[in-house]
């Protein structure tokens, strides 16, 4: 009894104590602030309130915003994050266009076109700029959300082909290993930009194969081409592309102003047989089916990849690993051709930043985010802070310089912990007049510039194009969501057992697919068209 | 839970109050006016709640519980008759009722047939193979001889119960995924370099998980046999051996028909939750490689109504699931009471 009461004592004073801590923790954390704003931010970030940027935004407008967060995971989670009490918007929304118009036709989330009075910069650039001002609106004409605009031109080629030249180098060596017939090679060929036929790769990859590369004693555990499928970047298009099909994720793609899906095209089927013969051999493993990028990543370090698709090498190889690998060139055709394909990766996105009709003060905290717009705190929202380090501290030419010494720290790592993302505005103009390049990203321009951008699919003379930010009625939204999600799953669903499946895929299989879903096709394509005609008319001439 | 029961004891109610009155009569051939008047039947329910009525109080928690967390949100399912989206007004002056066209919608996806096809298909066999592997472990169990055995293999087989669904998934895939345990036993022993592909067979996924879901839950649904089983009458056993039953034939004739009630009514139950596979585990284990059969209603409802924002949608395919999963339970206890003249109602 005695010893009950002792321990109900404790526990009631242990709970007083919380409640106490608790409400002074409330009452001591009641600095003056205007606006609360809701971010999506995982732990390894730092507390948007400490971050300089931020604390000079704050002088700069005389606007203080309070900073509350949630995971990506918490945000998932939660199907209302609009209905949050207390707060006044939320940045990374990552609202898709049906929540965005969703939200904004019931008033729930502010339009922002209501404000631009007070919103210069962004005024400036939807009046210089008609494609991004179509790309951010609803199916009413308004706009919803903030965008975040990075332009750099990297994102529609999101695949480099690496090769090991120190395996290809012991092929050429090694007594007890050759190099494939029909391919030759010295040490002097392999740097950046070799050139090789598709058939030629093939050859390699299999020697790759048969053969104790890494001279661990095992010939089971070299792979010898890796990618993620389906992944944004690092993915197996551009090897379906050499087949002289302008290949992306979504198997589609605008050429010749027409929205096309590659998965009509007849050599589309035969790039799908082929690589299901890759598979049988053993020279694409079906792990690149199922692993996900970071699976990729982590498996890559030791250098256990002959050869990989991915936009860099740094981030999948170890440092000791770098030098191992070299740029192979778009593998040629049988015609001595190259292709690769654009991806859909917007430059433009919607849905970085929404602000709530809950808000009190519309106009003063789109007034602040306005400031976002500006090249400066643009550069330090996307890569961290002057005073982190981000930058150099002096300008040169009137350009933010970027800093890449960065300590033992990877530059990934400082950007991940020190920049908070979201509302940016770089453009080729800001890239030139304001803000210097990473050199990382800088490199991987002017590789893409040098070993992929030329070998885009074309036409005559018309080029692949990636499908823009659409702007979709009510009634396509709706259409789209339910067709498109069948389509790409069956397609998803029919490619991958294709080529895993231990057997050459049949034309019968092929042709069942596009019958199957050819309603979905043939709806999703002139949805698509029609939205791309207006987007076209709505922008041209300028 | 029976209804023969509950007709029988009002019936043998009166029949006794009937003896009572010719008793008395037939003490003095005269009525007596000291004998208990007859009651009506609200007086017998408030004399009854009077002295037994304090038991009621123990179904009090389940009974909020109920009312609270099962009936109280199934006004949610206007939601599919609406055009709703989060913060909404459910039923109010600015609710956007749109009559069937979320149904429309569901019923218009080119892969709904397949979706229904793949539900029912995976809740069928996992159904078959789930739901006679407890009874089976529940008899072999109970009848054996030595306590302490019995007790170690009950804990052996209930305990992968507690293990979460990701980390299931985890084992799984560390197991049968690509790289995996199997692949590497197949690599060495000069199988293909690729391996089994486990996870990116179709025909793999239904063995998969629903093996993989007995494993973790049959032990845990035999505890209500064994519970069962342990009410058995132990000189019905006796009897029986004295008949030169043999264990197996005692297992058929003594514990079987014992436990078959409980059978009945937890198949009915379980018929009545037949189309309700949940999304996660299907979720964690889908790849684009067995899309063709892992792809479900559940996970319809979760991809295309949740993280699509269309609630409407996906209220109403989880709605057309439920009211299939309402036929079947309805047909399912017909069934049973015709043919086992055991039932719920």
């Amino acid at each position: 009894m005695k010893k009950a009461i002792i321990g109900i004592s404790a526990a009631v004073i242990w709970l007083i104590c919380v409640i106490l801590f608790a409400v002074a923790a409330k009452s001591g954390s009641g600095a003056e602030h205007q606006f609360t704003v809701l971010t999506v931010k995982e732990d390894a970030v730092k507390d948007y309130n400490t971050m300089p940027v931020f604390k000079q935004l704050a002088e700069d407008t005389g606007i203080e915003v309070h900073w509350i967060y949630n995971t990506s995971t918490q945000y998932s989670n939660n199907t209302d994050p609009v209905g949050i009490k207390g707060i006044d918007a939320i940045y990374h929304s990552g609202f898709s266009n049906l929540k965005l118009y969703d939200y904004g036709r019931r008033g729930r989330i502010v339009a922002i076109d209501d404000y631009l009075r007070v919103m210069p910069n962004f005024s400036k650039i939807l009046k210089e700029r008609p494609d991004i001002q179509e790309a951010l609106k609803s199916p009413d004409g308004h706009i919803y959300s903030l965008p975040r605009v990075e332009e750099m031109g990297l994102k529609a080629y999101p695949n480099m082909l690496y090769l090991n030249k120190k395996w290809v180098e012991k092929l050429i060596n090694d007594s007890d290993k050759e190099l494939p017939a029909g391919v030759s090679l010295t040490a002097a060929d392999l740097v950046d930009g070799l050139d090789l036929s598709r058939n030629q790769f093939k050859a390699i990859l299999q020697k790759f194969n048969e053969y104790d590369m890494d001279g661990d004693g095992s010939t089971n555990n070299e792979v010898p081409l890796a990618f993620v499928s389906g992944n944004w970047q690092g993915n197996e298009s551009d090897l379906i592309a050499s087949f002289g099909v302008p290949e992306n994720r979504e198997h589609k793609t605008i050429v010749d102003g027409k929205i096309t899906f590659t998965v009509e095209d007849e050599k589309w089927f035969t790039a799908v047989c082929e690589l299901a013969d890759w598979n049988q051999k053993g020279l694409i493993r079906s792990s690149s089916f199922t692993q996900t990028d970071s699976d990729f990543l982590a498996r890559g370090q030791d250098g256990r990849y002959g050869s990989f698709y991915w936009w860099e090498k740094d981030t999948v190889l170890d440092k000791t690993k770098r030098d191992d690998y070299i740029i192979v060139l778009p593998l040629k055709d049988d015609d001595g051709n190259r292709y690769v394909g654009v991806s859909n990766e917007l430059e433009v996105e919607k849905g970085a930043c929404v602000v709530l009709d809950a808000c009190e003060d519309k106009e003063g905290l789109l007034s602040y985010f306005d400031k976002f717009f500006e090249p400066d705190y643009s550069a330090q929202l996307n890569y961290g802070s002057i005073q982190s380090g981000a930058f150099l501290s002096q300008k040169v030419n009137g350009k933010l310089i970027p800093n890449d010494n960065h300590g033992e720290q990877s530059a990934d790592d400082f950007r991940m912990k020190n920049a908070p993302y979201g509302v940016v505005y770089l453009t080729k103009e800001v890239w030139e007049n304001n803000v210097q390049m990473e050199t990382r990203a800088s490199l991987r321009l002017e590789n893409i510039d040098k070993y992929v951008k030329p070998y885009t699919f074309k036409v005559a003379d018309s080029f692949a194009t990636s499908i823009p930010n659409l702007n979709y009625t009510q009634e396509e939204l709706i259409s789209l969501n339910t067709y498109e999600s069948s389509l790409s799953n069956n397609i998803a669903s029919w490619f991958a057992t294709s080529i895993t499946g231990g057997a050459t895929p049949t034309r019968e299989s092929w042709q069942n697919l596009l019958t199957t879903n050819k309603n979905s096709l043939d709806t999703v394509k002139s949805i698509n068209q029609a939205a791309y005609d207006r987007y076209v008319a709505a922008t041209q001439g300028n | 839970m029976n209804n023969d029961m509950a007709v029988v004891e009002p019936d043998g109610g009166e029949a006794q109050a009937d003896l009572v009155e010719q008793a008395y009569e037939s003490l003095d051939g005269k009525p007596d006016l000291q004998k208990p008047q007859p009651q009506t039947k609200w007086e017998k329910w408030k004399d009854n709640f009077k002295r037994k009525g304090w038991v009621l109080v123990f179904i009090l928690p389940a009974l909020i519980y109920i009312i609270i967390f099962c009936y109280v949100p199934m006004y949610g399912i206007l939601v599919a008759f609406q055009d709703y989206m989060p913060g909404d007004q459910i039923i109010g002056s600015s609710t956007a009722w749109i009559g069937f066209d979320n149904f429309k919608t569901f019923f218009s996806n080119p892969n709904f047939g397949t979706y229904f096809l793949n539900t029912f298909v995976l809740c069928i066999l996992g159904f078959i193979v789930g739901f006679p592997l407890p009874i089976i472990v529940a008899l072999l169990l109970n009848s054996l001889r030595s306590k302490k055995v019995k007790k170690g293999l009950q804990v052996l087989y209930y305990a992968p119960h507690f293990i979460s669904l990701v980390v299931l998934v985890g084992m799984l895939k560390l197991i049968f995924g690509s790289d995996g345990l199997l692949d590497q036993l197949s690599i060495k022993m000069g199988g293909d370099v690729n391996g089994l592909k486990l996870f990116l067979s179709p025909e793999a996924f239904r063995p998969l998980f629903i093996f993989s879901g007995n494993w973790q839950d049959f032990g845990w649904s035999a505890i209500i046999y064994l519970a069962a089983l342990s009410g058995v009458d132990p000189s019905l056993h006796e009897a029986a051996k004295v008949d030169g039953a043999s264990r197996f034939r005692r297992i058929f004739s003594v514990d079987l028909p014992a436990i078959l009630p409980t059978i009945v009514m937890l198949m009915i139950l379980s018929v009545g939750n037949l189309m309700s596979c949940g999304y996660e585990k299907v979720l964690l284990m889908q790849t684009n490689g067995n899309l063709e059969t892992s792809e479900i209603l559940s996970t319809y409802v979760y991809t295309f109504g949740l993280v699509g924002g269309q609630y409407g949608v996906g209220t109403a395919a989880g709605l057309f699931n439920s009211v299939i999963n309402v036929a079947l339970l309805v047909i399912a206890n017909f069934t049973s009471k015709k043919l086992a003249k055991q039932s719920m109602w």
